[in-house]
């Protein structure tokens, strides 16, 4: 029944629409229902797609909007199996992270706000997973982009939100012009910007490194890849929910599933590239998450840790790895993400994890959810987490790339020990201040979020996955988990352990040998500053104070030199001087009309002396 | 269609440019000059349109489409600044508006 699934498909995509124009029109004021609204419209949208992934078949739907020449511009559906999958993956993540906004914005004054910027995410959102051509991709990528700013600077009146809501949109805009440049390339060289029949062009075969590469910023943009990734730590900013789902969970994994999608538009150097920057910058993400004391921007730093793994495995040429990577990693990663909400909210707004301590007998609900999370992200074997990062280490290993596999290697044993370092921060030891010695449970409508997504996705996620979903629906990746075929002896089952153990136990063990401080930076200040600082940030403003600023002064001079100067003041002050002078009268009698009339006499003379001649 | 061709188009179009820029010149009230703005506005899209139809491609339109939606946003600026001006010298006669001159 494809008609009748397009309607389902339909449904998914405008109910998150309907409730946010519902939500910011008439709910401005009634912040609690907006949000009861909201995370209705969300179950609802859950619920949906999984019907959708239940019945297992592709959806194909196309209009026309426009016609240009042979160009054809048109709204689409193409829901194939990896479609699906994203679908599920956010529309899932995003009905429990909406349930525990619920809870954690209880006492925010703008909560229809962002209840609706929510809801317009989901749209935005959406609209890539199904998109069927370019353009489509191009514009809700756009909306993605506006909806995230919206809600990192939903404290708007701070202004560290502001300034970070600022840095995501511009350093996302460096990216899409690149992406919209790809587009126009691939318009210009194949006539169409429509999927299917990109990946049937004839002319497909030889793709132009240019196309992938250009393609290829906006992925490094929205997904925070090696030069771009700046903006992500900053946009912690926006209320925790909002992290898990945009920062964590979804958006930024949206580039990833992008990339999958026009995988057969990549070249083997645009491929090349992604692997190596992906690999180096998951060992050095999962490195500087040791020196941060805030246990979100840690947290984002782990983020971009496993992006990285994501880009180094659709650099590989496995972009179904990727793809199940990201499925896993939303799952944990939006655990981590909640489990930190609700210890903030249960420690009173404290961020800084040296400030905390001893949280797990007093939210035992968080701590064990956030414990199966972190053993998840770990990668300890059968749990979530492990299937996909197993897989991508082993296909790196299969593919005798063996600085990758350095890397990726290093990346986990980074991922081990700060996960260790920030359970033992957290939850382990004393209280180290009065706001985590007064730290209480949160409510359920937090903690039942949790409790699914940590102790159901990511620690049974694995399985759930490779056993017991209807066939058809995950069948990119059983493929290839059959192909690489796990066996305990694998390089990467050797490295995951032996980083598993002596990470783990080892920044367990190393971080409680300091009390109230950061161990690394007792015993070694010079490491941790090295890890801390952003080089990035530096050469940044390094290029726009000393090469983009002194171009723009050049410019600003030469306007005022030849267009003011020269043209405005001698000429344009010259002429009616000199005719003020010889008639006697003053040209300068601030009459707009009269103005226009030389206007239009110097246009007219214009005209004359260009046709005459 | 048959009794009508491209001069005709023109004509009107030029017509109403210089009706709009007359009244540029000659009227006073800045409201009423700046309707003789978008009626020499309206004339250029016209024979834009009038160009397109008679040389068959859709090119002059679409980009009438774009003029248009620019202009409108340029009339909700403009309207905007004249009612700004209104409060502030409370007047919107040209030739009371001379500080420029000094």
């Amino acid at each position: 029944m494809p008609s009748d699934l397009t309607s389902l498909v339909h449904w998914i995509l405008f109910l998150p629409l309907g409730a946010a124009a519902f939500s910011a029109l008439f709910l401005r004021r009634a912040g609690g229902f907006a949000a009861w609204f909201s995370t209705a419209a969300a179950f609802g949208i859950a619920g949906l797609s999984l019907c959708v992934l239940a019945q297992g078949a592709d959806v194909r739907w196309h209009v026309e909007l426009a016609k240009f020449g042979g160009v054809s511009l048109g709204f689409g559906y193409l829901l194939d199996a990896q479609a699906r999958l994203m679908l599920f993956v956010v529309s899932f993540v995003a009905a429990w992270i909406h349930l525990f906004s619920v809870g954690y914005m209880q006492e925010d004054a703008a909560r229809g706000r962002f209840f609706a910027g929510l809801s317009v995410f989901m749209f935005s959102i959406l609209g890539i997973v199904v998109a069927d051509n370019l353009l489509m991709t191009f514009v809700f990528w756009e909306l993605v982009g506006f909806s995230s700013y919206m809600l990192i600077a939903h404290h708007f009146d701070k202004d560290f939100a502001a300034a970070a809501s600022k840095k995501a949109f511009i350093t996302n805009r460096v990216g899409d012009l690149g992406f919209i440049l790809g587009i126009a390339l691939c318009l210009s060289l194949y006539g169409t910007l429509d999927f299917a029949a990109l990946k049937d062009h004839p002319a497909a075969k030889a793709i132009p490194v240019a196309v992938g590469a250009l393609l290829m910023c906006g992925f490094l943009g929205k997904s925070a890849q090696f030069p771009l990734h700046v903006w992500l730590t900053d946009a912690m900013a926006g209320p925790t929910p909002v992290s898990a789902l945009i920062h964590a969970a979804t958006m930024v994994a949206a580039g990833v599933y992008f990339m999958a999608r026009v995988s057969f538009l990549l070249a083997p150097e645009v491929l090349q590239f992604i692997a190596v920057s992906g690999a180096g910058m998951a060992a050095l993400a999962g490195l500087c998450a040791l020196a941060q004391t805030d246990i979100k921007k840690s947290l984002a730093y782990s983020t971009l840790a496993h992006l990285g793994i994501m880009g180094c495995a659709l650099g590989l040429g496995h972009p179904e790895l990727a793809l199940m990577h990201m499925a896993m990693h939303a799952f944990f990663k939006a655990t981590l993400f909640l489990g930190a909400g609700s210890v903030i909210h249960g420690c009173h707004h404290e961020q800084d994890m040296l400030r905390m301590g001893g949280l797990l007998k007093k939210m035992p609900l968080t701590a064990a959810t956030f414990v199966a999370a972190t053993l998840s992200n770990c990668a300890v074997p059968f749990l979530a987490g492990w299937y996909s990062k197993d897989a991508i280490l082993e296909a790196a290993w299969h593919g005798g790339h063996g600085a990758l596999f350095a890397f990726l290697s290093l990346a986990a044993l980074a991922t081990c020990l700060y996960s260790g370092r920030m359970l033992r921060l957290v939850f382990l030891g004393e209280a180290n201040s009065e706001e985590a010695e007064r730290a209480h449970e949160s409510p359920w409508t937090m903690t039942l979020p949790l409790v699914v997504l940590g102790l159901v996705y990511s620690v049974a996620g694995g399985f759930l996955a490779s056993t017991l979903l209807p066939a058809g629906s995950l069948q990119p990746i059983k493929p290839a988990l059959d192909a690489l075929g796990f066996h305990l002896a694998a390089p990467s089952t050797v490295v995951g352990l032996l980083s598993l153990v002596l990470g783990f136990l080892g920044a367990l063990k190393f971080y409680g040998s300091v009390r109230g401080a950061d161990a690394l930076r007792v015993v070694s200040p010079r490491t941790y500053h090295l890890l801390e600082h952003r080089w990035m940030d530096g050469l940044y403003r390094w290029y726009l104070d000393a090469v983009q600023r002194r171009v723009a002064e050049l410019v600003a001079f030469l306007d005022l030199l030849l267009i003011n100067g020269v043209a405005g003041r001698w000429v344009g002050g010259g002429v009616p001087a000199v005719l003020g002078y010889l008639t006697g009268r003053s040209f300068h009698r601030g009459q707009a009309r009269a103005y226009a009339l030389w206007i239009v006499i110097g246009s007219l003379f214009l005209a004359w002396f260009l046709i005459a001649r | 269609m048959e009794n009508t061709g491209l001069a005709h188009h023109l004509l009107l179009a030029g017509l109403l440019f210089v009706l709009g820029l007359t009244g540029v010149l000659v009227r006073r009230n800045l409201l009423v000059v700046y309707m003789c703005l978008e009626l020499m506005l309206a004339a250029a899209t016209l024979a834009l349109v009038a160009f397109s139809r008679f040389n068959r491609t859709m090119d002059g339109a679409v980009l009438v489409f774009f003029v248009i939606t620019v202009a409108a946003a340029e009339v909700a600026v403009g309207l905007a600044l004249i009612v700004a001006l209104f409060r502030q010298r409370g007047t919107v006669r040209s030739d009371a508006l001379t500080t420029l001159r000094d």
